[in-house]
Parts: structure tokens; C-alpha cells; sequence
């Protein structure tokens, strides 16, 4: 595939990310913090919350499957996946995060317990996409080309 | 916009990837920076000798929370600005309460942060 074909499969990918609420401004922000010095930065941070955030879904999880859930220790993990998520512009995880600290609040157990399986399915569906584009601006550099920018 | 004098900055939040995220906010003002994982990890680098001159401050943190690393850090004297940055919007006022100089909430906005810097002369 040559460079054009390649960058316009990388802006086809970054514009339905955002059109599916998968990413939002914020993602915008770390490109543009991103230069020729530091050419690797948002694959840098989002791989860092790759792994953070994995942990801790997998901490949420084996939490729910113990007979008394200790709901405060979940609430706490939520939260800083909130938190992070937020930071890296990855919306629905974000919106799922705050979803569950909702129905925290108002001591909604099942409620708590219907938000773990789409935050889950939201993190891999991150992943997926996230990594695909990473794998893309692989592609342009070695091919010689430059990553488009996403505009405001 | 760089800064004129070298500015040393303790990045409090444990959450790595936050903390990567304003390390490189600063790192283009010519910041200088040291990161902790919690509110006690921030309070012990001012009771060992270091000086500096911002710190970014976290809320929710294990150990100690930013809210508390804030109140103890005012009690010992130490004048450093201290911005506080969360996601929890209420706590707003326990911040200020407990003596932070500015308050932001996640995700931090790159020009929100300069803007607070001017106004603490940090930045030309």
C-alpha cells in the first residue's frame, strides 16, 4: 500500500473513532503535545494505559466474583480508571466509568454489577482500534510519509 | 513560551499515564520535574531537603490523598504553588480549604495549565 492509500486508511480509522464516540477531545491534546522530539509520546502514554487499565479491570472482575464484593474497593478502581481514562480522551470508557459511579451513589448494587461487562467490552474494543492505528502510523513512517493530524 | 527560570515541579497523581501526560505539558515550558505515586511520597520529598517551586496535586491517591498532602504541606511552611487537578468537581473547596493555590479538572487542557502558570509568573 503506498503512503497516500496508508494515510487516508489512518484518517478514515481516527475519523470513526471519534464519530463513534471512542475518543474525544482530549485525544486531540495529546497529538498536539506530540513533536519531532518525542515522536512516540501518545503511543507511549496509551500503551502505559493499556496496561494500567487492563489491571485494573481484571482487579474489578475477580472482585465481583468473591462472595461478599467488597463494593468500596471496586468504587475506588472505578474511579481511578475514571480518571485516566479521561486523560487519554477515551471517552466511552470514560462514560462507562461514570455510569457505575452513578449507581454507586444511590447503593445500586445490580445496577454496579450491569456496568462491569461493557466496561470490559469497551476497554478490548479501545484496544483493538488503538493499536490498529498505532500499527497504521508504523506503517507511514517506515514508508516514509507523516501522520495526518486529526483538526479540531 | 518557555520559562525563564528553572521550575521545579513535583507531579503528585497515581496514575502513570497521567503523570507521563504532564511531564511533557511541562517538559515544553523547560520545567524541571520529579513524579510520586501519593500524597505521602509528596510530603517526604519536602521532609528530605527538596525544594520546589509547583506541585501538581492529585485527590484520590492511596496512602494520602492530595487533599491531606496539601493541608500538611501548608502546615510545614512550604510555599510552593499547588494546583490541584481532579475529576472529583466537589472537592473544589476542601482544596482550597486546605491551602492549593488553583484548582483544574481532568482531563487537564494544555492552555488552561499555561494560562495558571503566567498567573504565577512561571512562564514569560
Amino acid at each position: 500500500m503506498d503512503v497516500s492509500m496508508l494515510q487516508r486508511t489512518y484518517t478514515d480509522l481516527l475519523t470513526s473513532l471519534f464519530r463513534e464516540g471512542i475518543l474525544n477531545q482530549q485525544f486531540i491534546e495529546l497529538q498536539q503535545l506530540q513533536d519531532e522530539n518525542n515522536p512516540g509520546f501518545v503511543n507511549e502514554v496509551v500503551s502505559l494505559f493499556f496496561e494500567d487499565a487492563g489491571r485494573l479491570i481484571t482487579e474489578l472482575i475477580s472482585n465481583f466474583n468473591q462472595q461478599a464484593v467488597d463494593y468500596k474497593k471496586v468504587d475506588a478502581y472505578v474511579h481511578q480508571l475514571k480518571g485516566s481514562s479521561a486523560s487519554i480522551g477515551a471517552e466511552k470508557i470514560r462514560s462507562v466509568c461514570q455510569t457505575f459511579r452513578e449507581y454507586y451513589d444511590k447503593n445500586d448494587i445490580q445496577g454496579c454489577y450491569n456496568c462491569i461487562q461493557p466496561l470490559k467490552q469497551e476497554f478490548m474494543t479501545f484496544k483493538s482500534k488503538l493499536e490498529a492505528l498505532f500499527a497504521l502510523e508504523q506503517q507511514i513512517v517506515a514508508a516514509g510519509g507523516s501522520i495526518p493530524m486529526m483538526r479540531h | 513560551m518557555t520559562s525563564s527560570q528553572v521550575v521545579k515541579t513535583l507531579i503528585v497523581d497515581d496514575d502513570v499515564s497521567t503523570r507521563r501526560i504532564y511531564r511533557m505539558m511541562l517538559f515544553r515550558f523547560g520545567f524541571e520535574i520529579t513524579e510520586v505515586g501519593d500524597g505521602k511520597s509528596a510530603v517526604d520529598q519536602f521532609l528530605t531537603g527538596n525544594e520546589y517551586d509547583l506541585v501538581l496535586m492529585d485527590k484520590d491517591m492511596p496512602i494520602m490523598d492530595g487533599v491531606e498532602a496539601t493541608r500538611t504541606l501548608r502546615g510545614m511552611g512550604i510555599p510552593a504553588k499547588i494546583i490541584a487537578i481532579t475529576t472529583d468537581a466537589n472537592s473544589r473547596g476542601a482544596f482550597f480549604d486546605a491551602g492549593a493555590d488553583e484548582f483544574l479538572l481532568k482531563p487537564v487542557n494544555f492552555t488552561a495549565l499555561a494560562d495558571i502558570l503566567k498567573a504565577f509568573n512561571f512562564l514569560n
